[in-house]
């Protein structure tokens, strides 16, 4: 037996790599810091680390890191050690299709943080519907995902502001302005439709007189997009309309805004614009940044400010040096619902946790509760409205001045409306694809 | 649409063509004399465009540009050279789907170190002052920038012409599509002046890279924004024809540029570039200026 313990390096090395084994297999229970755990439960999230939409995915997937952090600090849930399996999908509609599946089928995750895309949440939530695992979507925001009866999905809660709801601010807010001609540009994909149907729908019936400079097949421009945009920004010229209504983020509203400046440093003076758009975007282009700009945005966390989302956002930068952007914002909020919900159910069954998701209330980074609504499960979050304006020093780019933050309860749609969709009370000659809000009866009146 | 507005489009399709042209004319380049789809020339034109922002971050506007300008060519350029040394010259006499696959597993390795060396935010560079502002032209504006680049081009578009017609340097490129054996045997090292064209190709990537950057936001996706494009206009204009891709480019930026002001036409703006290259490959398979290959 002797020779077995001549050298005590080579033993010490061995039981450190059979641990390492015991552990990865799952065997027994495992520790962090004094904290015992039962094993480990996974929480998967594929997003956009590379791609048109890099900017974002990148603040995603720093935020649902720090959210399981503390949750795990907390004792994870139900005793178990939480871990998040992040996958990237390029900003691709088919890699996150195989992302989920892979989440879902190989590396069994518990559930699952929704895509930044709507057509990625549109291809992926059959899969999670079809494996009963919950999404709880932060980014993805078309309506039509919690309206239309194809897309409907028990599992799928969203608690960022849909197309719906901010469309209809940003009609609301541009009909308020006066503006009379309007000219609009978005990104040719169900998001953009959906944000820029609302729009419409909403500034019509603010200001009926209001009329959209371009027509409606220019309103959309390919996605992803070509890099350039001198002939959006040349049409704009060549219409000269008294606002611009855009919904294009991240790269392209960057490009957007660069080359129209090259153009005339003036052009956001010229033709005012109301967009959507996020601390990504304003500390991207920094002092570039038109003032003046008529913004909605989802979780700004400047104008938020309360002692949770205050002490978010030291821990934030101190962990990532930079501020949360509005995606950060939302994505640590999913990850902590997902954590209270599944901790009340006391269990990891979906159902169970539907049961403590739906009709229940959270307490948000954004300084309220929002309750997710039965019927579609979409939560009462608010929108932040403002204009663009110089900071003061306070922050590398500008905040916002006349801020608004709309109520949830405030712009959600309305459930009346929201069932005529469903009952198909919303279309054409009865043709499903034609399927439209502002077709529906109670709109309408 | 009146003669200013044709006149406005023209000139946004032009700034278009402008920075195509000269990413695309690296291509053609090298497929011309090396015979080798380089699928990562848009990693070499990103590589610069970060280069340069770094580089303008660094040392301020005034010089920024300039020196980026500079120091994304050397870098551009020894990186060009040690692709061309350790990967291209292992796979010239294999089929092209090997180079293709090649040049294309480059393009993955090279999109994974721009993320870890410069992380996945995109960046922003201003203009050199001398190129900032606008001008006011039949009731429009336009930037002086996309003049900047429209000359630029012009003038790459003749350095090129100058370098391949009237120089030694040109002859042998000439001499090396049509046979590199009996250049070979004629005692020039026909290994170094691959090397060199490599080099000369990467350093037009680079250029359309540095000259794009203060007119978009730099990201780790441009890579493949703009190299589906740049092959789009050398198979309109023909691999290996630098004339072919000036005319390439001209076409792509105008059908792009104008094709999306018209209800009709403005969802298929993109496609219509597709088919008039699906066209010429059916019509004229070695594009509008290339030459059928031996």
């Amino acid at each position: 037996m002797i020779p077995l313990i001549r050298n005590p390096l080579r033993w010490a090395v061995l039981a450190a790599a059979a641990l390492l084994i015991v552990a990865a297999c799952g065997g027994g229970g495992t520790t962090t810091g004094t904290t015992t755990f039962k094993g480990t439960k996974k929480l998967g999230l594929s997003t956009t680390i590379s791609g048109v939409s890099a900017l974002y995915g990148k603040a995603i997937s720093q935020s649902v890191k720090l959210a399981v952090d503390d949750v795990n600090a907390r004792g994870g849930v139900n005793g178990y050690k939480i871990e998040a399996v992040i996958l990237d999908d390029n900003t691709d509609v088919n890699k996150a299709v195989q992302n989920t599946q892979q989440l879902i089928l190989q590396e069994n995750v518990v559930a699952m943080i929704g895509q930044v895309l709507s057509s990625q949440c549109q291809a992926t939530s059959p899969i999670s519907k079809q494996n009963k695992v919950v999404v709880i979507a932060p980014i993805c925001n078309s309506y039509q995902l919690t309206t239309e009866p194809d897309l409907i999905n028990p599992y799928y809660v969203s608690i960022v502001p849909n197309t719906y709801m901010e469309g209809t601010s940003a009609g609301t807010l541009a009909g308020k302005l006066g503006a009379k001609r309007i000219f609009i540009v978005s990104p040719n994909y169900l998001f953009g439709r959906s944000e820029t149907n609302a729009f419409v729908a909403a500034l019509k019936k603010a200001n009926p007189s209001a009329e959209i400079a371009n027509s409606e097949s220019t309103w959309y421009v390919p996605f992803p997009t070509n890099p350039r945009w001198d002939s959006t920004i040349n049409a704009i010229q060549a219409t000269k309309p008294d606002l611009v209504y855009s919904n294009i983020f991240a790269a392209d509203q960057q490009n957007f805004i660069k080359q129209a400046q090259g153009v005339d440093p003036d052009f956001f003076k010229k033709y005012p614009m109301t967009t959507l758009s996020s601390v990504d975007d304003l500390s991207t282009l920094a002092s570039s940044y038109p003032l003046g700009m008529h913004l909605y945005m989802r979780a700004p966390f400047f104008a938020l400010s309360n002692s949770r989302m205050d002490d978010f956002v030291k821990r934030y930068r101190a962990r990532y040096n930079e501020y949360p952007s509005d995606w950060a914002v939302m994505s640590y909020d999913a990850v902590q619902v997902w954590a209270k919900a599944t901790g009340a159910a006391g269990s990891f069954d979906s159902a169970q946790v539907l049961k403590q998701l739906v009709g229940k209330s959270f307490q948000s980074l954004r300084g309220y509760s929002f309750t997710i609504r039965p019927g579609d499960q979409q939560a009462n979050v608010g929108e932040t409205i403002g204009t663009t304006a110089d900071s003061g020093g306070k922050y590398p780019f500008p905040t916002l001045k006349e801020v608004t933050n709309l109520k949830g309860d405030d712009i959600m749609m309305p459930l009346t409306l929201m069932n005529e969709l469903r009952d198909g009370k919303c279309e054409k000659g009865g043709d499903p694809k034609t399927t439209d809000f502002a077709l529906c009866p109670s709109w309408k009146a | 649409m009146n003669p200013a507005q044709v006149l406005l489009f023209a000139v946004g399709g032009l700034s278009n063509a402008a920075y195509l042209f000269i990413v695309a004319a690296g291509l053609s380049l090298v497929f011309g004399a090396l015979r080798v789809i380089n699928m990562a020339h848009g990693s070499l034109y990103m590589i610069a465009a970060f280069v340069t922002v770094v580089v303008a971050e660094k040392l301020g506007l005034a010089f920024g540009f300039w020196s980026g300008l500079l120091a994304a060519l050397i870098i551009t350029g020894v990186i060009g050279a040690i692709i061309e040394i350790v990967v291209l010259r292992r796979v010239y006499r294999a089929e092209h789907l090997v180079q293709l696959l090649g040049t294309y597993a480059l393009t993955l390795i090279i999109a994974g170190l721009v993320r870890i060396i410069f992380g996945p935010n995109y960046r922003t560079v201003k203009s050199p002052a001398l190129f900032t502002g606008s001008v006011s032209l039949a009731g429009f504006s336009y930037s002086v920038y996309s003049f900047f680049m429209i000359g630029a081009a012009i003038v790459i578009a003749a350095g090129v012409y100058v370098m391949l017609y009237r120089t030694a340097l040109g002859r042998n490129i000439r001499a090396a599509v049509s046979d590199p054996e009996l250049l070979s045997a004629s005692g020039i090292d026909v290994a170094r002046l691959f090397t060199t064209v490599f080099v000369i190709g990467a350093c037009l990537a680079a250029l359309g890279g540095v000259i794009v950057a203060p007119s978009q936001a730099v990201g780790s996706s441009m890579d493949t924004d703009v190299l589906v494009l740049a092959f789009a206009i050398s198979v309109i204009g023909g691999l290996g024809s630098i004339v072919g891709s000036l005319v390439g480019s001209v076409i792509v930026g105008e059908v792009y540029s104008f094709g999306l002001q018209y209800a009709v036409t403005n969802q298929f703006a993109l496609a219509f570039v597709f088919i008039i290259m699906a066209a010429v490959l059916i019509i004229r398979p070695w594009g509008l200026f290339g030459t059928p290959e031996q």
